[in-house]
């Protein structure tokens, strides 16, 4: 026999996803999931962001990776709190395991939550893993038709970091480019040019938290 | 490699199904995607197969169908379609705005009927 459904087929992540949001917004901790290629300096944001504003904000982080436990030590160099997933060689992170993830985490306290996602520009768009915000992350000595050949990723993101820029005199990235197919994607994108290394463009950035998380504690008074 | 997660949801789902409607067995499942979904539909049913060989479902199909994209213009909220992920990059046919259409139509992925004995 035939019979007619109409369910979505991500729904189960989807669900649960709703769970972690409001857990996480219940304790008015601003999520964040980042999303980038392999080696475009996710971590690298991280340890300095965990570093620079250790004073201002409690903050911590989900690190998702196929195999080993190097990234959610080096932020836990930082001081921050750190957990863990591996992935196993699974493209992305999933809502399922964000909320098992929580359970190592003292959310009490907390202002920030990043999610560092499996590197990768595809899979980790897909799925929903209970954050305020996606932030795409791009470095100079990638291709700057990155926007063009993942438009989804920045359809839905609400940042765009273009890092590297101390590298730009050493490449061929043309940023207008980047920039504008970018924005022609998304016109609410926020778009930001820093160097991790340098720390050059870092306090934009800063600023953009800063404001996300204000806005995160006035949205539950 | 998300295929196999995809292919994993949609099977959970179909054995509810059938369990709901005291069924046993699953011939076509029809599922439908938008162009944005990130689903390429040949890995999707290589998943799926494998996924339930040596099953009772062994050897049943998965009908796939591209639903048509619907953008909104940013500019006059022109509703109009395109094909693909290219048609982000088409200007508003109204207006002739290029810019941050929103996606009406596109991410979706639905299971929307079955075919079970």
């Amino acid at each position: 026999m035939q019979i007619p459904i109409v369910r979505n087929v991500l729904e189960a992540n989807e669900k649960k996803a709703e769970d972690v949001r409001r857990l996480l917004s219940g304790h008015k901790i601003l999520t964040l999931n980042l999303i980038s290629s392999p080696g475009a300096g996710k971590t690298s944001l991280l340890e300095r962001t965990l570093r620079d504003l250790s004073g201002e904000f409690q903050m911590a982080v989900i690190e998702g990776d196929l195999q080993t436990d190097n990234d959610a030590r080096r932020v836990a160099a930082t001081g921050a709190q750190a957990v863990q997933i591996n992935t196993d060689g699974g493209c992305h992170l999933d809502s399922n395991m964000v909320l098992k993830a929580l359970e190592n985490l003292h959310l009490r306290c907390l202002d920030i939550l990043f999610i560092e996602n499996v590197g990768n520009l595809v899979c980790p768009v897909e799925f929903d893993c209970g954050e305020d915000a996606k932030v795409a992350l791009l470095s100079v000595t990638e291709g700057d038709d990155k926007p063009e050949k993942y438009p989804l990723l920045f359809n839905l993101a609400k940042v765009m970091v273009l890092n590297k820029i101390d590298l730009l005199p050493y490449v061929d990235f043309d940023m207008s480019r980047a920039r504008a197919f970018a924005v022609k994607l998304n016109r609410q994108l926020n778009i930001f040019e820093l160097s991790c290394r340098s720390g050059e463009g870092l306090e934009q950035w800063y600023g953009w938290l800063r404001e996300m998380r204000m806005a995160k504690k006035r949205l539950q008074e | 490699m998300h295929e196999m997660a995809v292919a994993q949801s949609l099977l959970d789902m179909v054995e509810e199904e059938i369990a709901r409607q005291g069924c046993r067995r699953l011939d076509v499942a029809y599922v439908e995607y938008g162009a944005l979904s990130g689903i390429v539909p040949e890995s999707l049913q290589f998943c799926f197969e494998v996924m339930i060989r040596g099953t009772s479902h062994e050897g049943a199909r998965l009908e796939m169908l591209c639903l048509p994209m619907r953008l909104r213009c940013s500019s006059c909220g022109n509703v109009f379609g395109g094909e693909g992920q290219e048609a982000l990059w088409q200007a508003c046919p109204g207006c002739g705005e290029q810019f941050g259409h929103a996606v009406v139509l596109g991410k979706e992925l639905i299971l929307s009927r079955l075919q079970i004995r």
